[in-house]
């Protein structure tokens, strides 16, 4: 990840005047929402591939390839005058000729920078939360949301907007087997075992809540026989016997691709089935612990869909600012929904500890806005795209909205057939 | 002695001593020294973030060999050398005062399926 942050202070050059905090400028992926995203991403990769900086894309170039019949850039070009060429540029141009910053550079301890605004967060407090807190502390329960210190906590548990607390629930424990670069949870080798009360006093407890919309998670349980995946689904079975309507998301590890321990939680009685690829394709080994990785995630998500009864959607989630760029997104975006996923989620990586992976950049929410877009686009049935989006911020709201939407256009197209 | 000095090496160049008690780890001890040392997995065995090098065979040799676990590790480590160890395993003592442990360059080998980082 340090390659990441040599890479950009590499970018200015020496004698520039001095420019506005560092940002990097596209109008690609503006571009891409309006226009058709197949022939401009085709056309602006190979552009940016054959570019030598990555992290700068001035505007007349873009320009050019929104142009209907576009040229390919001189292959036999060398580097060094393409490079003098786009410092040209760079020099002559002031940066906001109708682009949006795509990203702002983040501090570090030789360079300090002011976090952006938009990455502020609430700190926890209220009623309900405290009520929570006492309820999982009585229950001997935990949360992701402690645990991974997620930063909407303070929001979620307190109701947000719609005065609907959300909590989402962790089970087989607080220490995973994997040590993910992102991830604050604790790992072991040998975590102690998990409760065999946990399914009984996690349902009663969820039941006890009153919530609509339920997300449960686990950590990696690559220590035990069936990888936790009877003990998942014991969970959720349970809480359908005490709540029948309840909307019920669960947040699956990979099982290491066992389609066996897939296929139990699958067909558990949820409703979402949601599994995170975290990353884009190329940067899974880097981000991830070493057991995941791109394909088998994939996998886990082709066959839950195969396993779960017709209606069950299937969900994803990426982390944008661990040192991707825009192609990586959205060529792993057309994957995903290559394979049949209905939803994804796009959030900004925050750095949990010193411990652990820096962040490569902070994505704005004009680029988090454009990406939903796209997704929107491209046919996912509904995305979640903003700097505090985690895989279950608002779920149940999305989802709910989601199914009125469709409800309604069923219901209009009925209408109109009958006139 | 109690305390032993180490120094930590950065792949710019730059170098940071500190010093260290006896009995603690690389990993913490670069942690509270604010050293730029990823513990992904805590000291667990379960990742390679922690990796450093040993910058002299002669300390590298006074170090007990690594486990099975350990090697399984550092197997993935990007920029692996002759004297890698994990930093989480490496426990300070007497007969390692001075030593000096270089940083890799990153964390993770980028290359992933034959992809090829675009030079820059």
């Amino acid at each position: 990840v340090r390659f990441i942050g040599s890479l950009r202070t590499k970018q200015t050059p020496p004698s520039s005047p001095p420019l506005p905090s560092p940002v990097r400028s596209t109008n690609r992926l503006q571009a891409a929402t309006m226009h058709g995203r197949r022939h401009l991403a085709a056309s602006l990769a190979r552009t940016l591939s054959q570019a030598p900086s990555r992290s700068i894309s001035s505007t007349p170039s873009l320009l050019q390839t929104l142009d209907p019949t576009p040229q390919s850039p001189p292959l036999a070009a060398p580097a060094a005058g393409r490079l003098a060429e786009m410092r040209r540029r760079l020099q002559a141009e002031t940066p906001s000729l109708g682009d949006f910053a795509y990203s702002v550079e983040v501090g570090t301890r030789k360079k300090p920078l002011p976090k952006p605004k938009w990455m502020k967060e609430t700190i926890p407090g209220g009623a309900k939360y405290a009520a929570i807190k006492a309820k999982l502390r009585e229950l001997k329960l935990h949360t992701v949301c402690e645990e991974a210190r997620c930063p909407n906590l303070g929001e979620c548990w307190s109701g947000g907007e719609t005065g609907t607390a959300t909590a989402t629930i962790m089970i087989l424990g607080d220490t995973c087997t994997r040590g993910c670069r992102f991830c604050n949870v604790k790992t072991s080798r040998t975590p102690p075992p998990p409760d065999p009360n946990e399914p009984a006093n996690v349902a009663q407890a969820i039941a006890s809540w009153g919530l609509e919309y339920i997300v449960i998670t686990s950590v990696d349980r690559d220590d035990l026989p069936d990888q936790g995946s009877g003990h998942f689904a014991e969970t959720v079975q349970r809480l359908k016997t005490l709540k029948p309507d309840m909307l019920i998301e669960a947040l699956v590890p990979d099982f290491q691709g066992d389609r066996s321990c897939v296929e139990k939680v699958a067909t558990s009685g949820l409703h979402v089935f949601a599994h995170n690829i975290e990353t884009v394709e190329e940067l899974q080994r880097s981000v991830r612990d070493h057991r995941a990785n791109f394909k088998q995630s994939m996998d886990v998500l082709k066959m839950a869909k195969e396993y779960a009864p017709p209606g069950t959607l299937t969900k994803t989630s990426v982390m944008l600012g661990c040192g991707e760029t825009p192609d990586q997104v959205i060529s792993t975006m057309e994957k995903v929904r290559a394979a049949g996923v209905d939803v994804i989620t796009f959030g900004q990586y925050m750095r949990p500890s010193k411990r652990h992976m820096p962040v490569s950049e902070y994505i704005t929410p004009e680029a988090f806005e454009n990406y939903r877009a796209l997704g929107v686009e491209m046919g996912f049935r509904y995305v979640a795209s903003g700097p505090m989006v985690r895989s279950s911020y608002k779920a149940g709201e999305f989802y709910i909205k989601a199914m009125i939407e469709d409800d309604r256009a069923k219901s209009g197209a009925v209408a109109d057939s009958s006139c | 002695m109690c305390r032993i000095s180490v120094t930590f090496v950065n792949k710019d160049g730059t170098e940071k001593t500190i010093s260290v008690p006896v009995g603690m780890s690389m990993l913490e001890a670069a942690h509270e020294n604010d050293i730029e040392l990823e513990g992904a997995c805590e000291g667990s065995l379960a990742c390679s973030t922690c990796h450093v090098i040993v910058m002299d065979v002669k300390d590298y040799n006074k170090l007990e060999d690594p486990t099975d676990e350990e090697n399984d590790m550092l197997d993935l480590a990007f920029g692996l050398t002759e004297t890698s160890r994990l930093g989480c395993q490496v426990i300070a003592k007497p007969e390692l005062d001075g030593v000096r442990l270089a940083l890799p360059a990153a964390t993770r080998n980028f290359a992933v399926d034959g992809f090829v980082p675009k030079p820059h």
